[in-house]
C-alpha cells in the first residue's frame, strides 16, 4: 500500500480539511448504529422519550422480552442460521470448482459463459421472485428452509463461481504444471496445490454468500412461513398496526447486524476483492 | 409448431464442420468436468424461472386451487406501454437511482480522498466507516423509520432544533429525501472502500514527479489522480449500479411507496402488483423490463473487464 509523501500530501490546511471530512463521516456512519445499541438496552418507556435521553439505567428487558413472550426469537434466528449458511457452505462447495475450471479452460463460448454468470447474479430480485414463487407453488415448496436456501443460490452461487474464478485466476498456473510433473492428478494439484494458495478466497467468498442471505428481506418476505421465517421477517412483524415496540425492534436489529459486521470485518482485506467480483484487487 | 425441426438443425450442426483435433482445454475436459455441477445447478436455477418469467408474462396467473394458467396474449404487454402509472414509476426510479448513485460516488470518492490523505489512523477509521455495508437493508429501513419518527426520533428532534418541524415521512419531498439517503448512508462506503483500492495501488514515483514538477492540490487532483483511477471509479459505479437496480427493501419497510406514491419506484409497484394484488402476469412483465435494464448494465460491465484483460 502506498501512502502519500509528506510533500504532497499538501497543506496543513488540506491535511485539517481532510481530517475533518473523516470526523463528519464517522459521525453521520455511527450515530444510528450506536442510536441503535443504545436504545435497546433502555428502559423500553424512554426509548420513545421525546426528548433524546442518554441518562438511562441499562437494561436488558429488550432482549428479554424477545425471548420469553408468545412469538419466541430463537426459531427465527435458527431458519436463519440454518438457511444463510447452508447456502453459503452449497455455494462455495459447488462455486469453487466451477470457478477454477471457468479460470482455466480455454473453451471459445468462455465469453458467454462468464456474461451468462454475471447475468444471473445481476438480476432483479424482484424478476426472480415471481417465477420461484409459482414454481415453489407448485412443487410444495413454499415455506421451507431447503426453499429458501435455493432461492439464496440464484444469487450466490454464481456470485460465489465469478469470484473464486477471480481469485484462481491469480495463481500461477506453473504451480499446477510442477505439480502434474511431480506425479499428481489434475484433481490432486487442484486440491493440494491450488486450493490451500486461495484460502482467503474462499473464507472471503463464504463470508460474502453468508452476509448476503443472512441479510435477505425480498426472497423470506414471499417465501417464507411459519417453519422458515427469519430474523429480518421478525423484524418487520413487529411493525404492527396497533404500533411498533421500538425497544424490541432495535434489540432484534443489534442481533441480526453484530454477527454480519464480525465477519465482514475478519475478511477486511479481501473485501474490495469480494464486492468487485474480482475487478479491483486492493492492498 | 416447429418443435421438431430444431433438434434436427442442431444435429445438422457438427457434421458441417470438420472433426477439429481434440485441443487440451476443450470443454469435456477437466475444467469441463469441474464446472459442471455448479453451471447445471446455476441453469436450473436461471433458465427455468426465466422461461416461466416470460411465459407469466403473456398470461392471467390463477393461485388459487392450485396454480393455473390463462393464456392472455400481449395484454399485459400492451397494458404494460400503456399504464401511466407505472410511467411515473419509471421515472422515480431513475430519479431515485441517478440521485443514490450520483450521491453515493460523490461522497464516496471524496471521503476516499479524505481517508487517504490522513496521517494516522486510516485503518481504524476505513473499518468504522465500512460497518454500514453489512447491515441488513430491512434494518436500515426500520432504522431509518425510527430516527425519523415525528415524535420521537432523533433525527427529527435535531431537525426540530434548527428550526425543520415538518413530518419527514408525511411530506412527499422529505420522504423521498429519506429513502434516498438511507441508501446513501448504508452504500457509500462500498464506493469509498473501492476507490481507496485504486488511490493506493497508483505509483509513489508517479505523483512524486508530478509534485516536483509543481503540479498540487486541486492540479494533481484532476490530471494525475483521477485519471489513474478512472476504470477503478468506473468499475464502482458499475456495480453500485447493478445492485442499485436490484435492492428495494429499505423503501418496502419504510414508506411502502407513499406518501401518495411518491416513493413508489419499480420494484415497489412490482412488490406490490403481485403479492398484494396477486396480477402476477403483468408483475412478470414489469420484471422481464427490469431484467433487461439491468442486463445492459451487466453487459457495460463485462465490456470494461474485457477492456482490461480481466475477464482472462
Amino acid at each position: 500500500m502506498t501512502r502519500p509523501t509528506p510533500l504532497e500530501r499538501g497543506s496543513l490546511r488540506s491535511r485539517v480539511a481532510a481530517a475533518v471530512t473523516v470526523a463528519v463521516a464517522l459521525v453521520w456512519t455511527l450515530v444510528p448504529l450506536a442510536w441503535m445499541a443504545l436504545s435497546s438496552v433502555k428502559p423500553s418507556e424512554q426509548v420513545t422519550a421525546a426528548t433524546p435521553d442518554l441518562l438511562f439505567r441499562p437494561t436488558l428487558g429488550n432482549y428479554r422480552a424477545l425471548f420469553t413472550g408468545a412469538n419466541d426469537l430463537a426459531p427465527y434466528i435458527w431458519h436463519s442460521m440454518l438457511a444463510a449458511g447452508a447456502a453459503a457452505v452449497l455455494a462455495v462447495v459447488l462455486g469453487a470448482p466451477a470457478g477454477y475450471g471457468l479460470a482455466r479452460t480455454r473453451t471459445r463460448g468462455k465469453r458467454h459463459l462468464s456474461f451468462w454468470i454475471i447475468s444471473t447474479r445481476m438480476a432483479p430480485i424482484a424478476a426472480v421472485v415471481l417465477p420461484l414463487f409459482l414454481i415453489y407453488r407448485r412443487l410444495g415448496l413454499l415455506d421451507s428452509v431447503p426453499g429458501l436456501v435455493l432461492a439464496y443460490l440464484t444469487f450466490s452461487l454464481p456470485f460465489a463461481i465469478w469470484l473464486m474464478s477471480a481469485f484462481f485466476a491469480q495463481v500461477p498456473p506453473a504451480l499446477e504444471e510442477s505439480a502434474l510433473v511431480a506425479g499428481c492428478s489434475r484433481w490432486q494439484a487442484f486440491r493440494y496445490v491450488v486450493l490451500p494458495l486461495t484460502k482467503p478466497g474462499l473464507v472471503t467468498t463464504f463470508v460474502l454468500c453468508l452476509v448476503f442471505s443472512w441479510n435477505d428481506y425480498a426472497f423470506a418476505l414471499v417465501f417464507s412461513g411459519p417453519d422458515s421465517q427469519t430474523l429480518p421477517i421478525a423484524a418487520s412483524q413487529l411493525v404492527t398496526q396497533t404500533g411498533i415496540d421500538w425497544g424490541q425492534l432495535t434489540a432484534i436489529g443489534t442481533i441480526v447486524v453484530v454477527p454480519m459486521m464480525l465477519v465482514g470485518i475478519a475478511v477486511r482485506r479481501w473485501l474490495v476483492t469480494g464486492l468487485t467480483l474480482g475487478a479491483v484487487t486492493g492492498e | 409448431m416447429t418443435a421438431p425441426a430444431a433438434p434436427a438443425g442442431a444435429a445438422a450442426g457438427p457434421t458441417r464442420t470438420a472433426p477439429r483435433p481434440r485441443r487440451p482445454g476443450r470443454l469435456p475436459g477437466f475444467e469441463g468436468r469441474m464446472m459442471t455441477p455448479g453451471l447445471l445447478l446455476l441453469a436450473a436455477l436461471s433458465i427455468v424461472p426465466f422461461l416461466a418469467i416470460i411465459v407469466m408474462s403473456l398470461a392471467r396467473v390463477r393461485l388459487l386451487g392450485g396454480v393455473g394458467l390463462h393464456w392472455v396474449g400481449a395484454d399485459n404487454w400492451t397494458r404494460f406501454f400503456t399504464d401511466p402509472d407505472l410511467g411515473w414509476a419509471w421515472i422515480r426510479t431513475a430519479v431515485y437511482f441517478t440521485l443514490t448513485v450520483g450521491l453515493e460516488m460523490l461522497a464516496g470518492v471524496g471521503l476516499a480522498l479524505a481517508v487517504w490523505r490522513l496521517a494516522r489512523g486510516r485503518n481504524a477509521a476505513l473499518t468504522l466507516l465500512l460497518l454500514p455495508m453489512f447491515v441488513a437493508p430491512v434494518i436500515v429501513g426500520l432504522l431509518g423509520r425510527f430516527l425519523t419518527d415525528s415524535t420521537f426520533g432523533l433525527y427529527t428532534w435535531m431537525l426540530r432544533q434548527i428550526g425543520y418541524h415538518g413530518d419527514i415521512m408525511g411530506s412527499k419531498t422529505s420522504a423521498f429525501t429519506a429513502v434516498v439517503l438511507m441508501d446513501v448512508w448504508e452504500w457509500t462506503p462500498l464506493i469509498t472502500l473501492i476507490t481507496l483500492a485504486g488511490l493506493t495501488s497508483i505509483p509513489a514515483s508517479l505523483r512524486e514527479a508530478a509534485a516536483i514538477d509543481g503540479a498540487g492540490g486541486w492540479s494533481m487532483l484532476a490530471h494525475i489522480i483521477l485519471p489513474s483511477i478512472s476504470n477503478v471509479l468506473l468499475v464502482a459505479l458499475l456495480i453500485r449500479s447493478m445492485d442499485a437496480i436490484r435492492y428495494f427493501d429499505v423503501i418496502w419497510v419504510t414508506t411502502g411507496g407513499g406518501p401518495a406514491d411518491a416513493t413508489k419506484t419499480v420494484p415497489v409497484r412490482l412488490y406490490e402488483t403481485a403479492f398484494r394484488f396477486f396480477d402476477l402476469g403483468y408483475a412478470a412483465a414489469i420484471g422481464l423490463a427490469m431484467l433487461a435494464a439491468s442486463i445492459v448494465v451487466a453487459r457495460a460491465f463485462i465490456r470494461v473487464l474485457d477492456r482490461e484483460g480481466l475477464t482472462r
